[in-house]
């Protein structure tokens, strides 16, 4: 069956917001793969790796199947260059993630780098009792509250942004890094109805 | 054409290169996004400004590592740092290659782009005017993060580049600051850099 027109490019648009998110997702568990140095992490990146791959080539199959204007091409070509851009990025943060899964211990060089900036990243799963659970990142005030940046949020298997306008979700596990100190209360904000302490 | 300067090597610590390649590129990508989606040319061209500066740090990184290494040991942990670093530097090629869709003014679909706009946050690029209420004051004390749903993500002054910078740091006339946030904050945030509006309080 063939798409309306409207139709096909209500897909392409969702399609290119998603390989935009993937991609950049991939780029934030990528580094933070190699500050923690955990293959559970680089392992993520190099599984989207695959569905970026899939999912490109479907974008742009659907961009050509278009029957395309001339006066429109030039717009056209924008698209596709875009969904060539995502996949680059994707590739790069794949590389990066590989680095951990060779085990080449970066360490020397990046792990220095971690204790000198005070700078960590940890993983905190949202309790149903969590002050956070219910509320928008933007209303959630984490960075405020924790010092700690949310990185990403895994949600049952899919990974998210962290957009403002994101709903926290109470099982939801949020990436976060920042300065080593925000981590436990970070946890005392994600598993408690306390407020941590304000400094 | 681009003129290349040659690049003299300077002893500085691969890590901090490596930091600050990841910090421009991360940034660059959401400048570059940005250009796309409000086609402007001016975040655009800041966008190939900063690429040639990763470029700088990427020549500046190799070479340091090579100086670095003196065995098979050190090379093994060292060309984990070489990697990231090249495929960092990728990372801020991709972003120069939206930036430069831009400038050729190839675009992206005008319905695409509409689409885009409601669900991206805005990125703005903006210059402290001699008439902003913003000289003077500290990025803590401006609160603009709750007032506005602004957060001012880069600060570029005399040729440096701060990403992220400090609270307490005081703005002055001249400075350019790279911000994000909800369409209307931002909005409100360009006037207010502008001299247009001359309060911080939201209305």
């Amino acid at each position: 069956m063939k798409m309306s027109d409207e139709e096909s490019f209500k897909k392409i648009v969702d399609m290119l917001a998603e390989l935009k998110d993937t991609s950049e997702i991939m780029m934030d568990l990528a580094y933070s793969s190699i500050l923690i140095n955990s293959k559970d992490l680089a392992n993520e990146v190099q599984e989207l790796e695959d569905r970026m791959d899939h999912l490109h080539t479907e974008f742009e199959l659907l961009v050509l199947s278009r029957c395309i204007k001339p006066e429109e091409s030039k717009h056209f070509l924008g698209l596709i260059r875009l969904g060539v851009v995502t996949e680059k990025i994707a590739d790069a943060a794949s590389q990066i993630a590989e680095v951990v899964l060779r085990g080449l211990e970066p360490h020397p060089v990046l792990g220095l780098a971690i204790k000198q900036a005070e700078e960590t990243v940890t993983h905190v799963q949202v309790s149903k009792k969590s002050r956070l659970a219910g509320k928008s990142l933007r209303e959630a005030q984490v960075h405020e509250e924790t010092g700690m940046w949310v990185l990403a949020i895994k949600r049952a298997d899919k990974w998210l942004r962290p957009k403002p306008d994101i709903v926290i979700e109470a099982g939801d596990v949020l990436i976060a890094s920042g300065y080593a100190g925000g981590e436990e209360e970070l946890k005392t904000l994600a598993t408690t109805e306390k407020r941590p302490h304000k400094k | 054409m681009v003129r290349f300067e040659r690049i003299k090597y300077k002893p500085v610590p691969v890590r901090e290169l490596l930091i600050e390649m990841k910090d421009i590129s991360e940034l660059m990508i959401d400048l570059a996004y940005s250009a796309a989606l409000f086609h402007s040319h001016a975040l655009a061209e800041e966008v190939l400004e900063l690429e040639r500066q990763v470029d700088t740090l990427a020549y500046l990184l190799d070479m340091n590592a090579m100086i670095a290494a003196r065995d098979a040991k050190d090379a093994e942990s060292l060309v984990g740092a070489t990697v990231i670093a090249t495929a960092t530097n990728k990372i801020s090629d991709a972003a120069g290659d939206i930036a430069t869709l831009v400038l050729r003014e190839i675009g992206i679909h005008p319905i695409v782009r509409e689409a885009f706009e409601k669900v991206e946050e805005r990125l703005t690029r903006v210059v402290i005017s001699p008439h902003s209420v913003l000289i003077g004051k500290r990025i803590r004390d401006l609160r603009l993060a709750s007032k506005k749903g602004v957060d001012i993500i880069a600060l570029r002054r005399n040729q440096g580049l701060k990403i992220n910078p400090e609270d307490e740091e005081k703005l002055q006339e001249g400075d350019i600051l790279v911000a994000r946030g909800a369409p209307l904050g931002v909005d409100e945030f360009e006037k207010i850099a502008e001299g247009t509006i001359r309060e911080l309080e939201s209305r």
